[in-house]
């Protein structure tokens, strides 16, 4: 039986009185990549940000490789690996200065930051930007270097907000070639992406939400017996479950 | 590089107008929206200040009008002993003049965020409006506030001066005219000298070079007055000889005298000079814009085309590696402190050092220091001595807290500091801010970071202003002793009240570190730790004074004020911070 790595008990966040998370409970294993998926407004990065600690729940609970983020959030975060949507990073820092920084926050011995910091370069092929400032590097170069960050002190976890939006090809199917090895070496993989098709073919098992409350979770298979209407697609799946098919008639209309 | 070039346009082309307009109207739909969306409160804020600059330029009107009459008079003439009149005939042309540099030197900065950091260029770019509108739009969105500004004061002096010399109605409109039009060229020469600059430098560093030159030469300004005050008593400028240069200023060599001469001479009656000055000069604006119109355009597209290709091309300067010496953090303290602590420290003093935004915020406390320093030794450390009826004691009481008066220059200069550094120590983070609270770095670790931050540098520079000024006070070495403790305890307390109302403030959204104060607390901690500074000073100082009054040993005093000094900074060190903790966990959540 793997490892339950994350895991979410009845999450709910409130905004005032406007709910964003509802009631949201799931699991990721380790040695699995479970893709998040859901319209715009869904509710994704608000559960990303309760799972590795941005935002507190209004209540429900969530666990990260066995701890409480809120009672016990310091091992919790050292568990977990974090790459937000944005790649907001210390623009003054050098590439090869942030991996330092961040290998310190997680307070790793300094022989292994050199060693790691030179490994993630050379993998993420930013070795020959490493003296510049981040604010030198393109868009997908920072993303490449907020995953290299995320990565520096190997979690077992990785929670990733639409790591591929911004990449070029090579780089996005470098990433999931990485995202795919960590999961085959035992960690848990959550990522969330607007295309299906990532998430068709990398994630294992996949979670929908739609307006806050999650809607369906399981494997491809899982998912195709769930739907009543027989789609075999994860596009016609996601559509008929998150209500998107009326947009998609408007669409053949509008053709 | 292959620079892109666009094919220009020989004839006007008639949708530009339009365009023009679209853009501007969009712009005042939006500042429309966003006073209509604003709170009451600020509502009511903007519609008084509206009221507070009519009301300005209706005193500016009354008071110009008043003075050039007041200047009229015989009876003034016949007191200042000189005909006041040339001198007068020259206010407008110095004006025109001031406005065109004015508008010259405050457009720049604007431009260069209008024309390349705004953002919305690439949708502009993508939609079917002409460059040249997209330009022109842009230049006259970022000139009107200063004009504005410059008018608020410039147009009700010309209309009083014309009120006053009885000039005819023609006068009016063309002082607008002239306004308008000389704003425009200094504009358009403006946006020329951006897009030179950012063939040089990338936009954010010249950004970011601009604002720290900006800010010394306000605050090199705002400060000049004082110091001459203290130290140019001998300087006298005397009314004749300003009114000779102001008319070697307004000679007719100069074009940009033209406009003013030109008003004059129409508002009098001499309609020939006149017109051909005022044609000439509104001749030459229009060129002047036309032609940096043309230029701009080219080199505006050019040059923000390029720099979407060269992005990642261009020479970036290999950061300086960072070590724990090279941070001003002996390796000693390095060892002392733990790993993810020493890390936000070192990462804030590099982050700090390399935006010459922060470095500008963090230079003036050294040159208010170092001028209130002069002006202290000046005093020479003896208390006035009145009329000689003060009792010896307190006479000697007050001799010292004069020897004392170093602790003050520091704890002063660290004020300053403290309020930027400490005040907006998570503010820093801005939105880089999920670093931190997604790793496992503890609340306790968070706030020692940040205290840390603001106090060493802090520490060192009040410890160089005691130095310096015990030296040149010849203060004994117990007394420089208990000055040097005295400071350490007294900032610790200050480091204390700031950095818990700047996480109460903290404000993590902003994109330029200089507007990273957003909201009040910064203004309650910095009015909270003028109250703490004498108190905390007082209960070091005080003790000293009362072993002088009572004819105790000096070394009671010491004693007492060591205990008692040491006693309340630490609380207020502490406490503030004990009461925030909880805040601290919270943060970034909103």
């Amino acid at each position: 039986m793997p490892e339950t790595l994350i895991e979410t008990r009845d999450l709910l966040k409130l905004y005032g009185d406007k709910v964003a998370v509802n009631s949201v409970s799931f699991d990721v294993y380790g040695g699995e990549v479970f893709g998040f998926l859901g319209p715009n407004g869904a509710g994704k990065t608000t559960t990303i940000k309760m799972i590795v600690g941005l935002l507190k729940p209004t209540s429900g609970s969530v666990k990260v490789a066995g701890h409480d983020i809120q009672t016990q959030p310091m091992l919790a975060k050292a568990s977990c690996g974090y790459v937000p949507d944005t790649p907001n990073l210390y623009a003054k820092l050098t590439g090869r200065e942030l991996l330092r920084f961040v290998g310190d926050l997680y307070n790793l011995d300094r022989g292994q930051v050199a060693r790691r910091i030179d490994e993630l370069l050379r993998m993420f092929d930013l070795m020959n930007a490493a003296e510049d400032t981040v604010d030198s590097y393109s868009h997908g170069m920072q993303q490449k270097a907020s995953l290299a960050a995320a990565l520096m002190h190997d979690p077992k976890v990785l929670v990733l907000d639409e790591p591929t939006v911004g990449l070029d090809p090579k780089s996005a199917r470098l990433i999931k070639d990485i995202l795919r090895q960590l999961a085959d070496r035992g960690a848990a993989v959550m990522l969330s992406t607007h295309i299906l098709e990532i998430a068709e073919r990398m994630c294992d098992r996949i979670g929908i939400i739609n307006k806050g409350q999650l809607v369906a979770v399981g494997t491809m298979d899982e998912l195709r017996t769930l739907d009543k209407t027989g789609q075999t697609s994860l596009e016609d799946i996601f559509l008929s479950l998150t209500g998107g098919t009326e947009e998609t008639a408007i669409a053949e209309v509008l053709k | 590089m292959n620079t892109l070039s666009i094919p220009l346009t020989r004839t006007p082309d008639p949708r530009i107008l339009p365009a023009v307009w679209k853009l501007l109207s969009l712009r005042l739909r939006i500042s429309w929206n966003s006073f209509r969306h604003a709170k009451l409160r600020a509502k009511i804020g903007r519609v008084f200040v509206l009221l507070l600059l009519l009301g300005f330029a209706y005193f500016m009107f009354s008071m110009s009008r008043l003075l050039l009459g007041f200047i009229h008079s015989p009876e003034f003439v016949r007191y200042a002993g000189m005909d006041l009149q040339p001198l007068i005939a020259s206010v407008p042309a110095i004006t025109l003049t001031a406005l065109f540099v004015g508008t010259l030197i405050t457009s720049f900065g604007v431009l260069l965020q209008a024309l390349y950091l705004s953002g919305d260029m690439d949708f502009l770019l993508a939609t079917p409006v002409p460059i040249r509108a997209v330009f022109v739009s842009k230049v006259l969105q970022a000139v009107l506030p200063n004009f504005g500004l410059i008018s608020l004061f410039g147009l009700p002096l010309l209309f009083g001066l014309g009120y006053s010399n009885g000039y005819n109605f023609l006068f009016y409109p063309l002082v607008i005219v002239a306004m308008i039009l000389l704003a425009l060229a200094a504009a358009g020469l403006s946006s020329l000298l951006v897009m030179l600059v950012v063939r040089i430098l990338p936009p954010r560093r010249a950004a970011e070079i601009l604002g720290f030159i900006g800010a010394m030469l306000g605050f090199v300004c705002s400060q000049s007055g004082n110091f001459a005050n203290s130290f140019g008593r001998d300087i006298h400028i005397s009314g004749t000889r300003l009114a000779g240069f102001l008319l070697i200023a307004n000679t007719r060599w100069l074009p940009l005298n033209w406009a003013g001469q030109g008003l004059v001479a129409l508002g009098e009656g001499h309609w020939l000079i006149g017109t051909l000055l005022l044609v000439a000069t509104l001749g030459l604006a229009s060129v002047a814009f036309w032609f940096t119109l043309v230029t701009a355009e080219r080199w505006y597209y050019s040059g923000w085309a390029g720099m979407q290709v060269v992005a990642r091309k261009k020479v970036t300067r290999s950061a300086r590696p960072a070590t724990v010496a090279s941070n001003g953090i002996g390796l000693g303290l390095a060892h002392l402190l733990p790993k993810p602590v020493l890390a936000i420290v070192q990462k804030d003093f590099l982050t700090l050092r390399r935006d010459l935004r922060n470095l500008s915020q963090l230079v003036s406390p050294v040159i208010f220091g170092v001028m209130y320093t002069l002006l202290l030794l000046r005093s020479g450390g003896e208390p006035p001595a009145g009329r000689g009826e003060a009792p010896t004691w307190f006479m000697d009481s007050f001799r010292i807290v004069l020897a004392y008066s170093s602790v003050g220059m520091s704890l002063f200069v660290g004020w300053m500091l403290l309020s930027r550094l400490s005040g907006m120590g998570f503010s820093h983070e801005g939105k880089n801010y999920w670093m931190l609270k997604a790793a496992p770095v503890r609340t306790s670790y968070l706030l020692a970071s940040k205290f840390l931050v603001a106090y060493l540098p802090t520490l060192a520079l009040g410890l160089v202003f005691l130095t310096v000024i015990s030296i040149m006070q010849g203060l004994s070495l117990l007394q420089f002793s208990y000055s040097l403790l005295a400071i350490v305890m007294c900032l610790a307390g200050m480091n204390g009240i700031l950095l818990s109302f700047g996480v109460a403030g903290a404000n993590f959204t902003w994109d330029d570190p200089r507007k990273m104060n957003a909201g009040i607390m910064g203004c309650f901690g910095q009015i909270v730790t003028m109250l703490y500074v004498p108190i905390s000073f007082g209960f070091f100082i005080a003790p000293l004074g009362f072993a002088e009054f009572l004819n105790y040993p000096i070394a009671y005093g010491y004693l007492f004020g060591l205990i008692f000094g040491t006693g309340v900074a630490l609380i207020f060190a502490i406490l503030p911070l004990v009461l925030v903790r909880k805040r601290v966990e919270r943060l970034g959540e909103s």
